[in-house]
């Protein structure tokens, strides 16, 4: 168990409670003539995120363990994938389905595990096309296509 | 009509060709998902709810429902047979309720028994299966008659006992899973408040106007996270594989593994009906039991037939029972239900009391289609499984990017957003790190989808009491929801004093 993290995260859902009980400040306290509002729930809520946040944080100071061995991590990649990740999500709606997911295939694959370049290639395109093929031709749903510019429509 | 009656139109539904293929492929995905050791239950239900809705739009809305909840249910039950595969042959559970399977499971397949263990575990399934459906049919009309009467106050309570059984069973920390519900619950309060129609914490963000959507968040803490993961500790168990020889079992594993099964099942089922207990415990529990009856259990742990038939009946059966709640009280009492029960939501369907009234054909056709899907994993298993035995060896290395892109395609099919696809993102950094330092993260989708519903009732009865809190203590009912929740709290602190080795489900 990581103390430290255990603290962090006390403080951070206290904090989250604390803003919760405060936006709900800001909500009207009735509606329709009962006395019972919309703030009523969000601010117990919240009340009880920070009681039981503050008691986290206080395990951790009574519970002060050494630290366990930490397991290596792979950050380099993870970080890779995970860039890689937020920018087809972001690139979806402009760059087209077919062309990010291809994108993102390859370099998730070749970040995996590097090498073998044309299974890659073949694996990422196979699925790409083959996902919005059966999405959008057999199945009549709605996915961003190629973009304009290329003049495929 | 009669129960029968019922059951035999539920029957007619779900012999539909489109629905037989329906249970079909929810089944095969399900056994998929449930061998593959990257994603479980929860994340499966959670990427094929998309691709369902548009699988079933040329449906009318009750068909569609139908159908959909079928397959996902199918997927349900389907990993819960899968999950035995990989146990066994890999001492690597596919998922988490089949841990007590490796034990002996694995043990049988070094001695060359392999195949023996699957098929028991197939049958034995297939058997819970069955238990739990009579069981189903049974208990959910007699339940929803008495939930019926239910006012306002007796179900708030009622989601709080659920919640709190949920979060005293969860994780390693009861701290810190009441505290992802308490988070999930608010979250839950973003957007427009149904009732007066205010806006509620969207700081003008047109994206939370509707809310955060319980789909994106699932997919994410559970799908991308469990991705995640993989990626960043790099656990790829390259295990020894065992070869299936013989996947007939012989007469005397049948004789062996009779009573298992039938004691299994009924004990899972019962454990199933508990909110949070769930699947895990229920394997725990016939494990631990066949122990203490069997009259050798020195065998126990060295490849005993009934350490692999008992717990692998009481998790399939538990994942029946766990239906009963959902579909009579409209509680999710797991992981895995609170998820389909987002997806009946998501179909307009409220499960709850009035769903066997209002919609019959939905409740009694998913009925009767797990009789059909259950028949159909056993035809299914027992000669395809090496089939699937082959699915473990799929390299992580097309997985893990392959998961990414299901859950960034399914989320944005159903959301058409880029906000959500990097809520996406989100959810699945924030779920790796809360599930590595044990904040369990099933309490939080549960608290998201029961929050609007628990709010709305919680509402109603303070204004039925004029804003009075003393009514959820005034009625009898709800007075013995909130005591039980509050043992259900209490009991295990108590234990845990006095030094006593509490089981925890670490699924939930």
């Amino acid at each position: 168990m990581n103390h430290s993290f255990d603290r962090y995260a006390g403080i951070v859902f206290g904090a989250i409670g604390i803003f919760f009980m405060a936006g709900s400040s800001t909500i009207s306290s009735s509606a329709y003539g009962s006395s019972i509002g919309a703030n009523i729930f969000p601010l117990f809520l919240g009340g009880c995120l920070l009681l039981l946040s503050a008691k986290l944080i206080y395990d951790t100071f009574r519970k002060e363990r050494a630290a366990s061995a930490k397991a290596s991590l792979d950050y380099k990649r993870f970080g890779i994938i995970f860039i890689a990740a937020v920018l087809y999500a972001l690139l979806l709606e402009s760059a087209g389905f077919v062309i990010t997911t291809f994108l993102f295939l390859l370099i998730g694959f070749q970040t995996m595990q590097k090498g073998r370049l044309a299974a890659s290639i073949l694996i990422a395109a196979c699925f790409s096309y083959g996902i919005y093929y059966l999405y959008v031709h057999v199945l009549d749903g709605s996915l961003p296509g190629f973009p304009a510019w290329l003049g495929l429509s | 009509m009669s129960t029968i009656d019922y059951l035999l139109h539920g029957l007619a539904t779900a012999m539909q060709w489109h629905n037989l293929l329906f249970v079909f492929f929810g089944v095969l995905i399900g056994t998929v998902v449930g061998v593959l050791p990257g994603i479980g239950p929860m994340s499966g239900v959670a990427l094929l709810i998309p691709i369902t809705a548009t699988m079933t739009s040329g449906l009318s809305p009750e068909e569609a429902a139908t159908s959909s909840i079928i397959l996902l249910a199918g997927v349900y039950y389907g990993a819960m047979y899968g999950g035995s595969t990989t146990s066994i042959l890999l001492n690597t559970p596919g998922e988490s309720s089949s841990v007590v399977t490796t034990l002996d499971g694995y043990q049988m397949a070094k001695q060359g028994r392999a195949g023996a263990a699957l098929a028991i575990a197939a049958i034995g399934s297939f058997a819970a299966g069955i238990i739990s459906l009579i069981g189903l049919i049974f208990l959910a009309r007699p339940l929803s008659a008495v939930a019926i009467k239910f006012g306002p106050a007796e179900y708030f309570s009622l989601m709080i006992l659920g919640l709190l059984a949920i979060s005293g069973l969860a994780g390693k920390s009861m701290l810190k899973s009441l505290i992802m519900t308490a988070f999930g619950l608010l979250l839950a309060t973003i957007g427009i408040d149904s009732v007066s129609g205010v806006e509620r914490f969207t700081f003008g963000v047109p994206e939370l106007y509707q809310g955060l959507e319980f789909l994106t968040v699932a997919v994410g803490l559970f799908a991308v996270g469990e991705v995640f993961k993989t990626i960043l500790e790099k656990d790829s168990s390259e295990g020894e594989m065992a070869k299936i020889n013989r996947i007939l079992p012989t007469k005397q594993d049948m004789k062996d593994s009779a009573a298992p099964i039938a004691r299994g099942s009924v004990l899972g089922f019962f454990i199933g009906l508990l909110p949070g207990a769930g699947a895990i415990l229920a394997s725990f529990f016939a494990y631990i039991m066949e122990k203490k009856i069997s009259k050798n259990p020195e065998q126990f742990g060295k490849g005993a037939i009934a350490g692999v038939a008992a717990p692998e009946s009481a998790n399939n059966a538990a994942s029946g029972g766990a239906m009963i709640p959902l579909l009579s009280l409209g509680i999710p009492s797991s992981g895995t239900t609170a998820i389909l029960m987002g997806a009946f939501i998501m179909y307009n369907v409220q499960p709850g009391p009035l769903l066997f009234q209002d919609h019959p054909q939905l409740a009694w056709g998913v009925i009767a289609s797990m009789f059909v899907g259950n028949l159909m994993l056993l035809i299914l298993n027992l000669p395809l499984v090496r089939i699937f035995a082959k699915v473990i060896q799929t390299p992580a290395k097309y997985l893990i990017p392959l998961i990414i892109v299901f859950s960034v395609f399914g989320v944005y099919a159903v959301q058409y957003s880029t906000f959500d696809l990097l809520l996406v993102m989100g959810c699945g950094l924030a779920g790796y790190f809360l599930a590595k330092n044990d904040f369990p993260l099933a309490p939080l989708v549960l608290g998201l989808i029961l929050g609007p519903m628990m709010e709305n009732n919680m509402r109603r009865a303070l204004t039925i009491s004029n804003g009075d809190f003393m009514i959820f203590l005034e009625k009898p009912v709800s007075l013995l929801f909130l005591f039980i929740g509050l043992l259900w709290v209490t009991i295990p602190l108590v234990l845990k004093l006095k030094g006593r080795k509490v089981l925890i489900n670490e699924e939930a």
